[in-house]
């Protein structure tokens, strides 16, 4: 047997050749610390193809890549920057040659995934004739594209309804759904698992050995798993994958819909034509408008965010007990991923009842991680401690006070159990407005105060907000980071404030939702309204999730700290909960009624109006709650609540549910244009009330042409 | 009666009707759609007041079925209270719907109407609609042969040649090369753009201008084979007893071209165009339909133009140019024959040998042609007829105004 070895020019694919089996193996270790689809690419799997292709006596071709993952899916630099219709179609046409080369070659390939193929990286994948991975949950497959505002543009939409039938994948595709490989082998997205990197080349020599001459199923005329294109059933699969879109986006993305044309449009044509329709469709959405702003908040924002960029950083955070007061939802929730990344978990209620209810709590979040065993979910709830003796706090590295609402209580815990922190230990309070410095009054040591503002429920919501006051140290802050790094959460760091940054906006949402209501606007119009326009929750559906109460809490207490709130809004919430007790969704009543056949708007909303409106409609409601949002957002910029453009569009998006095709807040400014954007709002605030008035920020910006974000 | 005119005519460009054709990857809603819009914005047609949209196309299923009419002049951004009903006549459904038009707007009933024709031809198939065409018990009380049989056999009655079918096809090639070289489309043909702005075909791609007759010479008849020793010869038999041998001569290359493409035509009344701040191009004279044998089936066009002529009070001196669909080439040969029409009066920018024929689009787009070659040659009068299957003819005669 002789192998030999030989690199591409550009040393980015290691080239062997087996003369005893015939088979080439490729493996691709691009610059950097994953395989993407960008011009190197191109170059280099031309290259390995060429050579490939000159072996004498070749039998067969293994793709395989020398980084974890397989391939991870398209350069987002360049596709980002790329405005330009004919160069983006361009580079398409490129890629789809390169991969019909590799497809319609005349010898079998077979992709060797021994990590994740994602996007273009499973369009690769797709290209080749077998995919065999390694069985392992962390290897994934899928094309996620829609998640950026874009859709397959690498034959994705024409190989995979090909290769697994319409309906699977329609639902990989619309859904940007990522599938583990045991799962995938189950769909057909993969076609075979290996329990090892040897066991898979040896899987893959055979089967090329077995299947001289492969050809794709699309090119030698095969029919598709399942319904035919064109036939009543296909065309049945398809009309519900477009309502089923429908009604969980309502419109608001172009992405899965043009994802769904392409798949229907190119399935009753001819393999390379059909190409043409895909590329057009992404074309149409990696240009626009809405991909930008996605990509750039849901991938360079997040992705900075996720790395706490621009915030200190601290090698040994020294933390390894965690305590946790209070067991409610929260306090619970906080116990179970703390004890899942590791922690030493005190949870300390005053009422045994309480911590019998958070145990169960953890029993069945610990019971939900099957892939942890029987083993892996006892360690974990082996390091819960529930107790109501203080003392149990001892030498807590960290402490989390998940406790009510209310100054007077909070300042009493305080004063407690902060003496039973390790020496320097931190202190964070998960309040969600009462400004931290506030609560630091009572502190033996403001320097190790810090807010950690957590989203409901915790185990599910990624955003953490975390303020700082003027007195909190560096190290302080770099520790809580740490922690929620441990805890998988995506952090914000935003400035002391009655609020912080992302209670005001989502306050400032439903309580415009409600005026609406007291306005006389119709609650069935707003409701769509706020979904027509991105908000992925309405807002009085919301209103009623978080209770009404709250909200009359919240208005005492903003009242308290200087919000004006003489809104018929407000009135009508105070009046919702005092005259007609409809606290919301926990009390079976609230904006909406709560029956057998799911929720319906109260009737009797109507009666609390202060009138009709002069302008209504979709557009207009869309607008104002959009638009107030997105006012908020630019004052907390002006007050410097909020530090970097950045974390205000994190932070409305992954914790307010604000409207993710826009890009967050400030994205919506830039795109409506800052100068139509303050003149709207001036417009506003003459119909619809002071609130709307533009911070001094805004108009200074439009007049100096300014944006929030560089424009692409 | 009020008269019906012609505001304007537009049209897609024809691509090949191929899997390789431009554009196969365009669904034929975004084609009639395309036109629709050039229509509406070169008019400015405030679409709420369009009484009717009538389009013809032939092959209704598939990517065709449904009433395309209707949900293209949707997709076009029409108004909802412009309808849409689809037509089938055949070759002729394009100009059947122009004619519709025209009688809905004579009629007074209706003041707006936008006429046209779509066919995807490479993605919905020809005969794809299957229909009582093929069945045995229409042969046998009907009767039916393909229509590149009724074409050999129209040639042998009219004793056309091989040479003379092969000369006109070259012909054809040279004066819609010319035509196309001299810009004389371009005030119809709306160059059809993808969703990112990009133009997908800007010209008709179908032509074959470096065509000679002797490598036409070349080609093996198309229908020969089938007609001879198939039996499918015999089938006419029945009809035409004195036809001894069916002489075969057409072939793909004096036939008409398999092609995609669409086409739009405003037609109103004077007032309500002038309404409208528009200027009338042309004023539609007559229109006819007519039946002939179903065997011979091309032999329509010529009993459809004396119907027309003797309507609008005409001689066939009286037109300046004609446009007869080159369905197949001895087609416009028996035509020029019967009538005594000079050949330079007959489709003199060439025809759907050279540039194609959408079955159900070609007469809106003939319509098109004919108009826009009266204004390049300061001609009045011109008539636009074609052969239609199951042995119809259609014409309409326009008058420049």
């Amino acid at each position: 047997m002789t192998i030999t070895n030989e690199t591409t020019s550009n040393g980015m694919a290691a080239l062997a050749f087996d003369d005893a089996t015939g088979v080439a193996t490729i493996t691709l270790k691009m610059e950097g610390r994953a395989n993407k689809i960008n011009d190197d690419f191109g170059a280099t799997m031309q290259g390995a193809w060429a050579w490939a292709k000159a072996r004498p006596n070749l039998r067969g071709v293994i793709l395989a890549s020398g980084h974890k993952d397989f391939c991870v899916g398209a350069d987002i630099d360049r596709l980002y920057r790329e405005r330009d219709a004919a160069t983006m179609m361009a580079r398409l046409r490129e890629l789809n040659g390169l991969f019909r080369a590799i497809e319609t070659g005349g010898v079998p390939v077979v992709a060797a995934l021994t990590g994740s193929a994602l996007g273009g990286g499973y369009e690769l994948a797709l290209a080749c004739h077998r995919r065999i991975a390694l069985d392992e949950a962390r290897v994934q497959v899928g094309l996620p594209e829609v998640s950026l505002g874009v859709m397959p543009g690498a034959g994705g939409t024409q190989r995979l309804p090909r290769m697994v039938g319409i309906q699977t994948a329609l639902e990989h595709i619309a859904q940007g759904l990522m599938v583990r490989a045991p799962k995938a082998v189950k769909n057909g997205m993969v076609d075979e698992l290996a329990a090892t990197p040897e066991e898979l080349h040896a899987k893959a020599v055979a089967w090329i050995h077995a299947n001289k001459g492969a050809k794709q199923p699309w090119d030698r005329n095969a029919p598709i798993p399942g319904p035919q294109p064109g036939s009543a059933e296909a065309r049945q699969i398809i009309m519900a994958a477009c309502a089923m879109l429908r009604k969980k986006t309502s419109g608001v993305f172009p992405g899965p819909e043009l994802a769904i044309s392409s798949v229907q449009e190119g399935l009753t044509l001819q393999f390379d034509r059909a190409l043409e329709v895909e590329s057009r469709y992404f074309t149409r959405l990696a240009t626009s408008d809405q991909a930008k702003d996605m990509i750039r908040t849901l991938w360079y924002h997040r992705t900075s965010a996720e790395k706490h960029e621009g915030l200190p950083k601290i090698e040994d955070p020294r933390i390894a007990k965690v305590g946790i007061l209070g067991a409610g939802m929260m306090g619970a929730g906080l116990a179970f991923v703390s004890a899942q990344a590791g922690y030493q978990v005190v949870l300390k209620d005053v009422k045994d009842e309480q911590l019998a209810k958070a145990r169960a709590h953890c029993e069945e979040q610990a019971k939900a991680a099957k892939h942890l065993g029987a083993d892996g979910q006892k360690q974990i709830l082996d390091r819960i401690r529930y107790t109501i003796a203080i003392d149990d706090l001892d030498g807590c590295d960290l402490i989390i006070e998940a406790v009510y609402e209310n100054l007077e209580l909070k300042h009493m815990v305080t004063k407690e159990a902060e003496p039973k922190l390790a020496k320097g230990g931190v202190w964070a309070s998960n309040t969600s407005a009462i400004p931290i410095g506030d609560l630091a009054t009572v502190s033996l040591a403001a320097q190790n105060f810090i807010g950690l503002h957590f989203f409901s429920p915790v185990e599910k919501m990624q955003l953490v907000e975390v303020i700082t006051t003027a007195q909190t140290s560096d190290e302080t802050l770099a520790r809580a980071l740490a922690y929620t790094r441990a805890i998988k959460k995506l952090p914000i760091v935003v400035g002391d404030g009655y609020g912080f940054y992302t209670t005001r906006v989502f306050s400032a949402y439903i309580l415009e939702g409600a005026q609406l209501v007291a306005e006389g606007h119709d609650p069935v119009v707003i409701e769509w309204a706020a979904k027509k326009f991105g908000m992925v929750v309405p807002p009085l559906q919301v209103f009623d999730e978080v209770t009404l109460t709250l909200g009359v809490k919240g208005f005492k207490q903003g009242r308290h700290y200087g919000k004006s709130l003489d809104l018929p809004g407000v009135a009508l919430v105070e009046t919702m909960v005092e005259a007609h007790g409809r606290a919301g969704k926990a009390a079976g009543k609230g904006f909406y009624e709560y029956g057998a056949e799911g929720r319906t708007l109260w009737p009797g909303l109507a009666a609390l109006t202060t009138g009709k409106p002069e302008h209504t409609g979709v557009e207009v409601i869309g607008r104002r709650l959009l638009t107030l949002q997105a006012l908020e957002a630019a004052r907390c910029v002006a007050e410097g609540i909020v530090k970097t453009p950045r974390d205000a569009e994190v932070g409305a998006i992954f914790g307010v549910g604000f409207a993710p095709n826009t890009g967050g807040p400030l994205s919506y400014i830039d795109r409506r244009g800052l100068v139509a954007f303050v003149a709207e709002c001036d417009s506003f605030a003459k119909t619809c009330g002071a609130r709307y008035a533009p911070p001094q920020l805004l108009r200074d910006m439009a007049a100096q042409g300014k944006t929030f974000f560089e424009k692409v | 009666m009020p008269d019906a005119y012609l505001f304007d005519a537009v049209r897609t460009p024809r691509g090949r009707g191929k899997e390789n054709g431009s554009l196969y990857t365009v669904r034929p809603i975004d084609l009639l759609a395309a036109s629709l819009r050039a229509l509406r914005d070169r008019n400015n047609l405030p679409t709420e007041q369009v009484d009717d949209v009538v389009i013809g196309c032939v092959t209704q299923t598939g990517d065709q079925g449904g009433c395309i009419a209707r949900f293209a002049a949707l997709e076009a951004g029409y108004h909802v209270d412009a309808p849409g009903v689809t037509e089938n006549r055949f070759c002729g459904s394009g100009l059947q719907a122009v004619n519709t038009a025209a009688a809905m707007v004579a009629s007074g009933y209706f003041d707006m109407v936008v006429a046209g024709g779509v066919e995807s031809m490479s993605r919905v198939k020809m005969g794809a609609d299957g229909g009582a065409i093929w069945d045995p018990a229409t042969q046998w009380n009907v009767g039916s042969v393909p229509q590149g049989i009724s074409a050999d056999l129209l040639a042998t009655l009219n004793g056309i040649s091989r040479r003379d079918v092969d000369t006109f096809a070259v012909e054809s090639q040279r004066r819609a090369a010319t035509a196309m070289e001299h810009h004389r489309f371009d005030r119809s043909v709306v160059a059809f753009r993808d969703i990112n702005g990009q133009v997908i075909l800007d010209k008709d791609e179908y032509p074959r201008p470096d065509t000679t007759v002797e490598k036409l010479g070349e080609l093996q008849p198309s229908f020969a084979m089938m007609g001879r020793q198939f039996g499918l010869d015999t089938l006419t038999k029945e009809r035409y007893p004195e036809v001894d041998r069916i002489n075969h001569i057409h072939h793909a290359g004096n036939s008409s071209g398999i092609v995609d493409g669409a086409a739009a035509v405003l037609v109103a009344s004077k007032e309500k165009g002038v309404a409208l701040g528009l200027k009338p191009r042309a004023r539609i004279r007559a229109v006819s339909l007519c039946g002939t044998d179903a065997v011979l089936m091309l032999a329509g066009p010529m009993p459809a133009s004396r119907k027309a002529l003797a309507k609008a009070k005409m001689n066939v001196g009286d037109i300046d140019l004609f446009e007869v669909n080159e369905a197949f080439a001895a087609v416009p040969l028996a035509y020029m024959k019967e009538l005594g029409v000079p050949h330079e009066k007959v489709n003199v920018n060439g025809g759907a040998i050279a540039l194609g024929h959408p079955l159900g689009a070609t007469g809106a787009m003939l319509l098109g042609t004919v108009l826009d070659a009266l204004e390049d040659r300061n001609l009045t009068t011109g008539l636009v007829t074609l052969c239609i299957g199951g042995g119809m003819g259609i014409a309409t005669i326009i008058e420049r105004v």
